[in-house]
């Protein structure tokens, strides 16, 4: 994907993730291009480790200041006790007229991802995209009580109970996706 | 009795204080190569005394980690929240000696020149950053970690001196996140606070400087956020907000006046051009050949090939020595931008197809990062985002470059061309793919 396509992909991202109801800060944004890349299989191109709330991408945290640095998003603190949130900025029409094709062609992959994860929390998505990133890593039929087993591993302020109803999740979204996307 | 404590003078800090031990880094191979790396390439070209090296830069780096390491583990300044990521007793003196050797180390790995021809030159995947770490974890360097007083694992080393950001696939604890953080991180590292106030007093410019002495005092390890699952970063008491601004906007100016300077920019493209002529399969990454590679060699053989019309480097060498440098063709200006975001790419493709692609070079960076977001703890002790509070962080501009550079000679009849397309080609936006 060339960086105005991604670009693209980015606000169309930003503006289903609002539709839906997310505050729309970075770790949104990271969790849902994460799901988006590898649950739904869009090619952003990101290379995602786990870090501080999950997985992460340095590379889309550059790309983020980068698309504010072309107006193509912005960045607003309408209330300070949920932080930074990503709007589309003054150039996000451009890219999405620009590039139609790209937009529609992942539409239905972004909204699957944003329905899903635009409600949840912070802590949330923290534990659905680990869970999913233990699932990636996972070889072979590992069970769900052994997945959680490594999220509460990774991540030991999660509780057992909260890791494994993350893991159940993560399986029905993708078993879902697969249905709809073949990922 | 022989001196512990060694003082070498500094032109930023007064003194850089290093105990026997480091001296034992500061007289090794990789450590004394820093004394012919130029810290900015060839911005002396632009701004004649920015001649100074990497090796005084990172004493300073060493210098300002122990600064913050002594604030931001006083118990007076840990915030309860957070408190027990800071280790005690002998594991925190463990962490400071390995914090101190890692700024110390953090710049081992870089090329001559320094950034201007890393990423064709370097193999596939490799940076800098790993050459630091390679150097780092070399049997050389080894047998030091081993014999200082207590032994340190280069691997911790390694890992504060570049970052997780450089050592994806490396677990790092919070501590030693927090660690990186003070070296390397995008809003507070220290390596970036001395590079700001020492390029800025060689090259003759005031936009580095920034009050560093209320600025460290006021830093603080935070939740980074009011939620409990916040993890502990880097931050700063509300009272620092100011001189947290400043360092942002001393970063910024930095960038806009002298790293990016378009003349600057230009021989970085000659150089790195140079450079690949030199070193056409890549340049060596072992340790021996990678040590005896500084810029004093490839200045040697830049004055030679100037010389010699039949040097693979000639002409590169000859535009840098005989100021003979591209200039600028195109700037992308905020009206183009709104109709391409990518311009310059534009410009550059219809002027290499009209002219030859060897007469221009396209130089596009855009800044990365957060740095501007950052927790700030409140007088009454609530944690708020940076940009809920800052006026100046939210409207602090990004650094946004998109330059076209020409070879001289063919400068007006390429502008000639440009002003009479201009409209035409800036509009022409990459196609959309089906």
């Amino acid at each position: 994907m060339k960086r105005l396509q991604r670009a693209a992909t980015l606000v169309s991202l930003v503006e289903s993730l609002r539709e839906n109801g997310s505050w729309c800060g970075e770790t949104s944004i990271q969790k849902a291009s994460f799901f988006l890349q590898e649950l739904t299989g869009v090619p952003l191109g990101f290379e995602f480790v786990l870090y501080k709330y999950g997985p992460y991408s340095f590379d889309l945290t550059d790309e983020l200041t980068a698309l504010r640095a072309d107006s193509i998003l912005t960045l607003e603190t309408p209330d300070p006790k949920y932080g930074p949130s990503y709007l589309p900025g003054k150039m996000s029409g451009f890219v999405l007229e620009r590039f139609p094709k790209t937009v529609n062609r992942h539409k239905a992959q972004v909204d699957f991802v944003a329905e899903r994860l635009g409600r949840k929390g912070v802590a949330e998505l923290e534990r659905l995209a680990t869970a999913l990133y233990v699932q990636l890593g996972s070889t072979g039929r590992s069970s769900l009580k052994s997945r959680a087993g490594n999220l509460t591993r990774l991540k030991p302020h999660i509780s057992k109970a909260d890791a494994e109803q993350a893991a159940r999740e993560v399986d029905k979204m993708r078993a879902e996706a697969k249905q709809l996307f073949g990922q | 009795m022989a001196k512990n404590i060694h003082e070498i003078r500094d032109a930023v800090h007064v003194f850089a204080r290093l105990d026997s031990d480091e001296r034992k880094i500061l007289d090794s191979r990789a450590f004394q190569r820093l004394r012919h790396i130029h810290q900015l390439a060839l911005t002396y070209l632009v701004y004649p005394g920015a001649t100074h090296r990497r090796f005084e830069h990172s004493l300073g780096v060493m210098e300002l980690a122990e600064r913050v390491f002594r604030i931001i583990t006083a118990d007076e300044n840990l915030d309860d929240r957070v408190r027990e990521v800071v280790p005690s007793g002998d594991q925190l003196a463990y962490w400071r000696r390995v914090l101190r050797m890692a700024a110390l180390c953090h710049d081992l790995g870089h090329l001559p020149f320094s950034h201007a021809a890393e990423k064709k030159l370097l193999p596939e995947g490799r940076t800098h950053e790993s050459l630091t770490v390679d150097l780092v974890n070399s049997d050389e360097m080894e047998r030091i970690w081993s014999k200082v007083t207590p032994p340190l694992r280069s691997e911790d080393i390694a890992k504060l001196a570049v970052g997780p950001k450089e050592l994806k696939h490396h677990d790092f604890s919070e501590w030693e996140r927090i660690l990186a953080e003070v070296i390397v991180g995008d809003s507070f590292g220290v390596d970036r606070m001395d590079y700001l106030l020492r390029d800025s007093l060689h090259a003759g410019v005031v936009y580095g400087k920034f009050d560093q002495y209320r600025l460290i005092d006021t830093l603080r390890i935070l939740p980074e956020t009011d939620e409990e699952s916040a993890a502990p970063v880097l931050g700063i008491e509300s009272g620092g907000l100011e001189s947290a601004e400043g360092l942002l906007l001393a970063r910024y100016f930095m960038y806009s006046q002298v790293y990016l300077h378009h003349v600057r920019r230009a021989c970085d493209f000659h150089s790195q051009d140079f450079l690949l002529s030199m070193y056409p399969d890549r340049l060596p990454t072992n340790i021996d050949d990678f040590l005896a590679l500084t810029d004093n060699e490839v200045l040697v053989e830049l004055r030679r090939a100037v010389a010699d019309s039949s040097h693979p480097g000639h002409d590169a060498a000859d535009r840098i020595v005989n100021r003979r440098q591209f200039r600028v063709l195109y700037e992308r200006n905020p009206q183009d931008a709104e109709k391409n975001p990518e311009a310059g790419e534009a410009v550059y493709y219809a002027a290499c197809e009209k002219f030859g692609k060897q007469n221009f070079r396209h130089d596009r960076y855009s800044q990365g990062g957060s740095a501007t977001d950052f927790p700030v703890k409140t007088r009454d002790g609530r944690i708020v985002p940076s940009l809920a509070v800052s006026d100046v962080l939210k409207k602090l501009p990004l650094v946004n470059v998109d330059l076209v550079f020409v070879a001289p000679e063919l400068r007006d009849q390429a502008q000639k061309w440009l002003s009479e397309n201009r409209d035409e080609i800036i509009s022409q936006v990459a196609e959309d793919e089906p």
